[in-house]
């Protein structure tokens, strides 16, 4: 078992949790026996977690750790609140830089250097410069994935063979080392929502995911939806992961073409029926897999009978007549689907909301939707929508996952990075492991789904302020401390993660917890780490 | 025990599960309206129909354990045939490994001897043949149709557990924490459920970095996140109460009653965990521990290696939480559940193993559980013709039967159509 990438996730959490994660202290007793192990492999497939929390706007939290808990002591009180005012705090009152509010939406963390690139270039000339993102020299991180995680640019032939574990953390790793050090950030935050989109789990298709990830997430992720529709349509590892590749005349599986409809284009609300999707499945017949992750359309599988789709007839043929041509009923039902309003409107929507907010008003849907339909769904005009000043300054702040958070914290502190599997294991724990996913559905995007892991994200924030591990994670807190005054380095902090739009009760917060030490390096690292775990660092 | 698990463990299926282990695809909400699912319009919190309702502890035995190992069928020749190297020896035998018998038909192999106590007591209720009325031997399916409560349903998200708890009053009003699993994730099972994490050791539960700082650090995050915005903000609080209300137990100084014993190693540790809890009374009524190592396709070796640690472990475990909590009538209202995924073949396979089958084994302990016997459902001889699909133990007792009737009677809560969609339980009589 050694040296898997299961392994190696399990080292790195072992490891990057020893400062951070609560329980795994007292590795030596635990690594005892097998349950305690099973038990770590699990929190890499720890989903988020189900938590708790009906939304009552009560102090039932606090009320209940100081309710006395019968048969023991009685549990520390917390702080009170210097205020009695129960009015939630709005993180994006004090946000009040439009070109900042950009850097939160576009790329995987606010930086000083980006935030200082964003106030040079302006609103609309930041947004163009990430737009125009194959224009930005990104070949040191280029280099860098390649030779590190050499499998992200081999072929089937060379991948079929190899141990799943081993590629799953390659392209893992891959991902979130482009995610925190790429210089093309908004193409890194389309990457994350077309690999939720067009969601695969790599247990279940193996190295086929590696080859979807480079030659159709990322190589159409700025181009046109229809473009990027058609390459998934014809990637090996989206119909091996919807069952495609087992569908026949006579048997079909309608697994790829319902979810073609209802999670990719269509909508599940957006005007096919069961019918269309049984007929949709006949059509697709034939569509398959050859060798090593290669598409083909196999005619001996395919069913030439008479079929309608979404009201549009395609007679009967035979193989004799048609044969291999037969591919092109499903094309050109993928044209249909691709020109359709409901996917305008579909996909619009979804960009909304991962981009801008969980709410999108029908008018903002309708005006990028209109966007899809005159520009053929080109990708880079509906995020100019999308992403409007207007837009970005009237959108509330929305609630960092797992992993935009998890690296959003590394991208604020710029550790180095010798061990990137060790900031997978935090992901991971926090329920975010890429690629797994195991429903067609992709990573949902909501606060409610998320916000009940809390304490992961804190150990996480923990663990990178301690992190200093040149052979893992090492960050280093110097430059917080010049000069080791509590308002210097608070600043310090401000600028790194907050882009200098602190909130002022975030900054006396961290100012009290440092004064009681501003010159130990210990107590300025928790003073980060805790504003890395605060409400604020939550959001973008 | 790492060991002999691995090797036990040839499936590559398990070894893909037990990696995700937990169904990402279930991360939980923290609003209601969002963790129920779509069937469930309207929430009835249910009043207690029971005096007093039991905290429930629910095992679950990961890899699909053997019920012919655990309780071995010994009046039954067919058993012998076709175990020749995995069979436990008969109860009149003079061999040193025969088991004890439970009654004229099963008997506990050694390992499970533990058990034996809560048994003879009355309080331990072994269920034969019971398992999943669809027909999967994937483990992934079978524990996700398990746990969910429903058969090939991809819709449902959460857990029948979590919907029990979700869809009924908290037996402590107030309650910081009403349910919580011994482990990294949040089991499907659970998954749903109010007032719920998962805690992998609370013994342990505490935010990272300094042990000096810690407590000054989560009143500086409940102070925080006190006036953050919905749902984080109660989740973060849900979360620093439950840090200081774990703080608040003694787990490590727990001294269980009546001499029990747990076995020091996860397992164990995690039930004797889960009985301190208990008598902490703070007001959590469910409790998930999981044991995996059960997936036995190579060398299972009831009688001294793989098969018979691991039912060592269970035994022992499960033993010594009967005597802590139990033994004696105490005044600690628990009801404890125990099943897999499914069974195992009925015949060895050429590795001393044997592979994925149907019916299995539940376990059912408390004061108002009707023990003291193997409850079946026209049981009949392992001949070749009486097994599922030519090759195991039918199940001839849906587990959602067994389940139902402890949240009905024991749990107090009679929504049993949200928490198993589409199905009426037929009632065993396993309570009392």
């Amino acid at each position: 078992m050694s040296g898997t990438a299961a392994e190696q996730l399990d080292e790195s959490i072992e490891s990057g949790g020893s400062a951070g994660i609560a329980g795994r202290a007292q590795g030596a007793q635990a690594a005892e026996d097998a349950e305690a192990e099973r038990g770590r492999r699990a929190a890499l497939k720890a989903g988020a977690l189900a938590v708790a929390g009906l939304l009552l706007p009560s102090l039932a939290g606090a009320q209940g750790a100081r309710r006395k808990g019968p048969g023991s002591d009685v549990p520390r009180p917390f702080g009170t609140p210097a205020t009695l005012n129960l009015d939630p705090i709005d993180p994006t009152a004090a946000w009040v830089s439009p070109e900042l509010r950009l850097v939160r939406r576009i790329t995987m963390g606010l930086t000083d250097a980006e935030g200082q690139r964003a106030r040079q270039l302006g609103y609309e000339g930041y947004l163009d410069y990430h737009l125009a993102a194959d224009q930005i020299d990104d070949g040191a991180v280029t280099q860098y994935v390649a030779t590190t995680w050499s499998y992200t640019t081999q072929n089937g032939d060379a991948l079929y063979n190899i141990e799943q574990g081993t590629l799953q953390t390659q392209l893992t790793n891959a991902a979130i080392y482009r995610s925190a050090f790429s210089t093309r950030q908004l193409k890194e935050r389309l990457v994350e929502f077309w690999t939720d989109h067009f969601n695969i789990d790599i247990q279940k298709v193996g190295y086929l995911k590696v080859l979807d990830d480079r030659d159709v997430v990322r190589q159409y992720a700025m181009t046109t939806f229809p473009q990027l529709l058609r390459a998934s349509a014809h990637s090996p590892a989206m119909l091996s992961y919807l069952d495609q590749t087992i569908s026949r005349r006579g048997s079909p599986n309608q697994n790829y073409a319902r979810e073609i409809m209802e999670l990719h284009t269509l909508g599940v609300n957006g005007g096919y029926t069961q019918n269309d999707v049984a007929e949709l499945s006949r059509v697709l017949t034939g569509w398959t897999i050859a060798g090593r992750g290669v598409f083909t359309f196999d005619p001996n599988l395919h069913d030439y009978g008479a079929k309608t789709v979404l009201g549009i007839t395609i007679p009967a043929t035979t193989q004799a007549s048609v044969g291999a041509a037969a591919q092109n009923e499903g094309e050109g039902i993928i044209n249909v689907l691709v020109a359709h309003v409901s996917t305008a409107t579909f996909v619009s929507q979804k960009m909304l909301r991962y981009f801008l907010r969980y709410d999108p008003t029908d008018e903002q849907v309708a005006q990028v939707a209109s966007v899809y339909l005159t520009t053929g769904g080109d990708i880079k005009s509906m995020l100019r929508a999308v992403l409007s000043r207007q837009n970005v300054m009237s959108a509330p702040a929305k609630f960092k996952r797992p992993y935009h958070y998890v690296v959003s914290a590394v991208r604020a502190l710029a550790p180095t990075v010798a061990n990137v599997s060790t900031l997978a294991g935090q992901i991971s724990v926090a329920g975010q492991a890429p690629y797994t996913y195991d429903t067609p559905d992709g990573y949902p995007d909501s606060a409610e789904y998320w916000s009940g892991n809390i304490l992961p994200r804190w150990n996480s924030a923990s663990f990178l302020a301690n992190a200093n591990s040149a052979s893992s994670v090492q960050f280093n807190v110097t430059p917080f401390m010049t000069p080791a005054t509590p308002s210097a380095i608070v600043g310090a902090i401000d600028r790194a993660c907050f882009g200098g739009e602190m909130p002022q009760r975030l900054r006396d917060e961290l100012v009290a917890y440092v004064s009681v030490n501003p010159t130990s390096t210990t107590r300025v690292r928790e003073t980060i780490g805790l504003a890395l775990s605060s409400s604020t660092f939550q959001y973008f | 025990m790492s060991e002999h698990e691995h090797a036990a463990c040839g499936c590559r299926e398990y070894h893909e599960l037990s990696r995700r282990n937990f169904i990402v695809g279930t991360a939980g909400a923290t609003v209601f309206g969002a963790i129920l699912p779509a069937w469930l319009p309207k929430v009835v919190l249910a009043r207690s129909e029971v005096s007093s309702r039991d905290i429930i502890v629910n095992i679950f035995q990961r890899g699909g354990a053997d019920g012919l190992s655990l309780v071995a069928p010994f009046a039954d020749a067919n058993y012998y045939t076709a175990r020749p190297a995995l069979a436990i020896p008969r109860p009149d035998s003079g061999d040193a490994n025969r088991g004890t018998a439970l009654d004229n038909t099963f008997q506990f192999p050694r390992p499970m001897l533990g058990l034996l106590p809560a048994y003879q007591a009355g309080e331990l209720l072994c269920v034969h043949g019971a398992g999943l009325a669809y027909s999967s031997r994937s483990h992934f399916d079978a524990q996700r149709f398990i746990e969910v409560g429903k058969a090939a349903d991809l819709t449902i998200t959460t857990g029948w557990l979590g919907r029990h708890l979700a869809t009924t009053e908290a037996m402590r009003p107030g309650a910081t924490l009403r349910g919580l699993a011994m482990s990294s994730g949040l089991p499907t099972d659970l998954t749903g459920g109010p007032k719920t994490l998962p805690i992998p050791d609370p013994a342990t539960y505490a935010i990272g970095g300094s042990a000096t700082t810690r407590d000054a650090r989560a009143d500086w995050l409940a102070t925080d996140f006190f006036l953050d915005q919905e749902p984080a903000r109660s989740s973060a609080l849900d979360a620093t109460a439950t840090l200081a209300l774990l703080r608040s137990i003694n787990f490590t100084g727990y001294a269980p009653s009546n001499g029990a014993v747990y076995p020091n190693n996860g397992f164990g540790r995690s039930l004797r965990s889960a009985a301190a809890l208990i008598k902490a009374d703070i007001g959590v009524e469910a409790i998930q521990i999981d044991i995996g190592g059960w997936d036995t396709h190579v060398q299972q070796d009831p009688l001294a290696g793989a098969m018979y640690n691991l039912m060592l472990t269970f035994g022992n475990a499960v033993g010594a939480f009967w005597a802590d909590v139990l033994q004696g009538n105490g005044n600690y209202n628990v009801t404890l559940v125990a099943m897999s995924e499914f069974g195992r073949n009925v015949r060895q396979n050429g590795s001393a193993g044997t592979d994925h089958g149907r019916g299995g084994v539940m376990f059912v302990m408390g004061h108002q559980i009707t023990g003291g016997r193997v409850l079946t459902n026209n049981w009949l001889p392992l001949a070749r013709e009486n097994q599922q699909d030519g090759q195991d133990v039918r199940v001839t007792i849906d587990h959602r039967d067994i389940l139902a009737e402890v949240v009905r009677n024991r749990l107090g809560n009679a929504n049993l159509d949200l928490i198993w969609p589409g199905y009426t339980a037929t009632m065993r009589g396993v309570t009392r």
